[in-house]
């Protein structure tokens, strides 16, 4: 699919990111723990992590941040645009073997600098927030 | 003349929330249909803004703001409206620890109202408290909806409320400038400033609305056999 080529004069308060339904699997998890030296229980083995007062497995917070950042780069698509900020809250741990939802909007454009901030969070199955953030972008000259 | 007031939101003067007051106001003007909410009550977060003045946005968007607080008891969360110089002599905001009891009934002495908030969520709810120790006395109302509930815990909110007698509120508790006004409060009457709002809050009518958007659940993958 060619990406988009979005140019900031398009850009408008109330724009949609996503949504973009996942399943996010174990053996995922996994794998970004084993890439990104956070071979731990909690994020690699259901009994490990429940010895940790968990409820299973749980995917680590810098996961959950990259893949709201590629909903982001996404969005942004081929443009000359970058992300330059994003920030996130974890309000419950995002479990994998479940379907996630990422999604986001446009919240504020500034003329001045070429930037749009925007919501970004990912939800379970039952449209709870689980990670919850900010983000901006900001686009080249015109 | 009703009014409909999301009577728990934080802007970016709130440690944790990142949402210009100016794009909670745009964005609600942008979604008034779905979500038709006359007005914003900024809560934040342990502390109360006196001179901060919002009349300028609110002429522009023609969306009324008004200031309130959410303090820390030992029983829990609660807004505070109608907060005073006076208020704010007697009690440390910022204490984590204020004393739920005689900080509702002194607030009441000095004008104001105490609405305990999210009561069903764990930890910083009122209904985790009551497990363990006795009711609180001369609460008045509670919050039952609110925009950052996880699964249940509206529902413990609205089972306490029930159980006790109390009145019930709605509010988005939004950090995020795309959730304000998911849960709001309607009352009977008009509410043209915080003076009004508590004078509601005490004796008017009112009622908890809820605007957040229901999804379906996804359904779980069915494995099929393949012959």
């Amino acid at each position: 699919m060619p990406q988009s080529q979005r140019k900031y004069e398009d850009v408008k308060v109330g724009d949609a990111l996503g949504p973009q339904e996942l399943f996010l699997s174990k053996e995922q998890v996994r794998a970004y723990a084993r890439t990104t030296g956070m071979w731990v229980p909690r994020f690699t083995d259901d009994e490990g992590a429940r010895k940790e007062g968990l409820p299973g497995m749980i995917t680590p917070g810098n996961m959950s941040l990259a893949l709201l950042s590629k909903l982001v780069t996404d969005w942004l698509g081929s443009s000359d645009a970058r992300l330059v900020r994003v920030g996130t809250t974890y309000r419950q741990p995002v479990l994998p073997d479940h379907t996630i939802i990422l999604q986001g909007f446009v919240t504020h454009t500034n003329d001045a600098d070429r930037t749009a901030d925007m919501d970004i969070w990912i939800e379970n199955e039952e449209a709870e927030r689980l990670v919850i953030g900010t983000a901006t972008v900001q686009f080249g000259k015109s | 003349m009703s009014t409909v007031l999301d009577l728990h939101s934080h802007s970016e003067a709130s440690e944790d929330s990142r949402a210009p007051l100016e794009a909670y106001l745009n964005w609600l003007k942008l979604r008034r249909s779905e979500r038709p909410v006359d007005g914003i009550v900024l809560t934040e977060h342990r502390q109360f803004n006196k001179n901060a003045d919002y009349r300028a946005l609110e002429d522009r968007f023609g969306i009324l703001v008004l200031k309130a607080s959410e303090v820390e008891t030992d029983y829990g969360h609660m807004l505070v409206f109608g907060v005073t110089d006076e208020m704010t002599r007697r009690f440390d905001f910022a204490d984590v620890h204020l004393p739920a009891q005689l900080f509702i009934d002194e607030i009441a002495r000095m004008g104001g109202i105490v609405v305990p908030c999210h009561p069903g969520r764990p930890h910083v709810g009122l209904f985790e408290h009551y497990a363990n120790r006795p009711p609180l006395e001369n609460v008045v109302a509670v919050e039952v909806y609110n925009g950052g509930s996880r699964k249940g815990e509206d529902e413990r909110s609205l089972e306490l409320a029930r159980r006790f007698g109390y009145r019930q509120i709605g509010g988005s508790d939004s950090h995020l400038v795309s959730l304000i006004g998911l849960c709001a409060t309607r009352f009977e009457a008009e509410v043209r400033s915080i003076e009004d709002l508590v004078n509601e809050l005490k004796r008017g009518a009112y009622e908890p609305v809820d605007f957040r958007p229901r999804r379906k659940p996804v359904q779980p993958a069915v494995a099929v056999e393949v012959k």
